[in-house]
């Protein structure tokens, strides 16, 4: 179990990462995660998925993560210039406590207009589990697992934040 | 009245030496006309043996556009069985992979064997007389595979696929022969990325040098990688590309490595040490030096299979404006300490979140909207026409950035889509 203010601060923290991953508001974002943190979007939907044996979408650790904004940041990632427009939905939070962190699973639907081409509308939606860390004082994330419900179907382009 | 026939094709006319016609990418006959010549009577590629080790294993896939099982048997032999019941057409294997003792088909319990044999008819006084043995699941009449890489033709006639690939298993084995055992593994996933264009922008881009330094542009300025010099200035650069003929073609970087293990993104010392040992004792120590600097091949295997690099991918088309591009790394049998750093490898250059391909796929999706304009009727296929050689073994070589690889494949695809 977690303190109301714990949930109350895991939640804010969810919205305020999905607002900033929506706006392509990169350098915020960035500044969310721990120096260690690991970003975790699985190929499948196997709950027995390991990045080390098998193929992700994504499995960046810090100076990945870093390179993968730097790309967004340089104006030439032509796949998210413009960025798309997206709005996601974040619910059915739960949050527990796990070894000093807090550990936040949420169910996501973003809708994602793909402006650089095509202008086609892309539902995404699948579960997110977030570990956060208090550093000083707020909430920085070490660790964010997306899992897709089509993460084994063929995707279209996904160089925006998901 | 009868309906007249629609007008054939005109391959001829639409692909030139220097130029080809933008209704190649957007013609829903032309599209059907190379699932008919290409994708179904000619070699395709459909899976490896690493990917189905066990009897029992198997894996879908799509041949032509049609469903097929790639399926290893009680006797160890790998089959692939078009995936519909011969009673009403259903898929019998609806999964991606997995490991099973039959097909059973869920609308009215007809089974087959993992050889396709048809075991069972559920209510069989429904018939009076009924020959189980003339209902097996369909086979491609002819399968043929090349160091585990397994190809299947529905056309029961045509060359080998000894001679389709001709010499271009010397790519093939340029990358098989990295591993010490001399086998790659398909074992890791595929990820699929779906395209908004027409399959052929897929092989072509895939061996195109020219673009590099432009739809890449902002992973040159952002990291350090082995294709740097490739984007440098134009006599500088040393990276050609070849037609090995067939539609088989490559580009080729190592001219313009300068040291070991730059396709791996460098390696030396003991992360490489007992791996250099083992191609050494294989190899003697001069042939090791040169497989070290060369790396894996860049190439397509005509028309759905491109070696690349460290990764292997496939094209499937979809519709006449639509494919997905599969991708998987190529884990080196023997290798271990290898496959950390390939999965790695494979996420950023592939896939719909990687750092290369979203651009690829974004222009393929840009240049198929571009080709809705009638009002310009070719695409200009003739750079490096200038400057192309034939080199010792008769192959045509150029500049990484001409359009050599383009025209021997246009030119294999005129042969495919003309011959009688």
């Amino acid at each position: 179990m977690v303190s109301d203010a714990e949930y109350r601060a895991a939640v804010e923290f969810l919205y305020r990462e999905a607002r900033l991953a929506d706006e392509a508001r990169y350098a915020e974002w960035l500044a969310l995660w721990t120096d260690d943190g690991v970003y975790w979007v699985p190929a499948t939907t196997d709950p027995d998925a390991d990045p080390d044996r098998h193929l992700s979408h994504i499995y960046d650790n810090r100076a990945r993560l870093d390179t993968r904004v730097n790309l967004l940041r340089s104006g030439h990632r032509y796949s998210q210039e413009p960025a798309s427009l997206m709005r996601r939905l974040v619910s059915n939070v739960e949050v527990a406590s796990e070894g000093g962190e807090l550990v936040a699973e949420s169910n996501f639907i973003l809708a994602e207009l793909s402006v650089q081409a095509g202008h086609e509308m892309h539902w995404w939606a699948g579960r997110v589990t977030h570990r956060l860390r208090r550093v000083g004082d707020e909430l920085r994330m070490s660790r964010k697992k997306v899992v897709l419900v089509n993460a084994a179907e063929p995707l279209p382009n996904l160089s925006f934040l998901i | 009245m009868r309906p007249s026939a629609p007008p054939a094709v005109d391959y001829k006319a639409l692909v030139q030496d220097d130029r080809i016609h933008g209704s190649l990418y957007t013609d829903p006959r032309i599209f059907a006309d190379e699932m008919e010549r290409i994708f179904r009577r000619g070699w395709v590629f459909v899976g490896h043996d690493s990917e189905i080790p066990n009897p029992g294993d198997f894996v879908t896939r799509t041949l032509g556009g049609e469903p097929v099982i790639m399926v290893r048997d009680g006797s160890g032999a790998v089959l692939v069985l078009v995936n519909r019941c011969r009673h009403r057409g259903t898929l019998v294997c609806p999964a991606a992979r997995g490991t099973t003792k039959a097909f059973a088909c869920p609308y009215h319990g007809w089974t087959y064997d993992l050889t396709g044999a048809l075991l069972g008819v559920p209510y069989p006084g429904g018939y009076e007389a009924f020959d189980k043995a003339a209902h097996g699941l369909v086979r491609p009449p002819r399968v043929a595979s090349y160091r585990g890489f397994v190809f299947a033709s529905f056309a029961a006639g045509g060359p080998s696929l000894a001679e389709h690939l001709g010499r271009a298993t010397k790519l093939i084995d340029r990358s098989c022969d990295l591993s010490p055992v001399g086998r790659v593994e398909l074992t890791a996933g595929w990820v699929k990325h779906r395209c908004a264009a027409n399959w052929k922008m897929l092989p072509e881009n895939d061996s195109d040098g020219y673009h590099l330094g432009f739809v890449h542009m902002a992973l040159f300025r952002t990291v350090r990688t082995q294709y740097q010099r490739v984007v440098g200035e134009e006599k500088a650069i040393k990276a050609v590309i070849r037609d090995w003929g067939n539609g088989h073609i490559e580009i080729d970087w190592s001219p313009g490595y300068e040291g070991p293990f730059e396709w791996l993104g460098g390696a030396s010392g003991p992360a490489v040490a007992g791996y250099v040992a083992a191609i050494e004792r294989r190899d003697g120590p001069e042939a090791a030096r040169q497989r070290f600097l060369e790396g894996p091949a860049h190439a397509l295997i005509f028309p759905n299979l491109f070696l690349g690099e460290t990764n292997i991918a496939i094209v499937e088309p979809v519709s006449v404006n639509e494919c997905v591009h599969w991708h998987t790394p190529m884990l080196l049998a023997g290798v271990p300490e290898f496959s950390n750093r390939l999965l790695r490898m494979a996420e950023a250059g592939m896939g719909p979140a990687s750092f290369l391909m979203p651009e690829d796929l974004l222009v393929a999706g840009r240049n198929q909207l571009g080709l809705q304009a009638r009002s310009v009727e070719w695409l200009l296929l003739g750079r490096g026409l200038n400057r192309e050689q034939v080199d010792a073994e008769g192959r045509a070589v150029s500049h990484v950035t001409d359009e050599t690889t383009n025209r021997a494949l246009w030119r294999h695809y005129r042969t495919v889509m003309t011959d009688a």
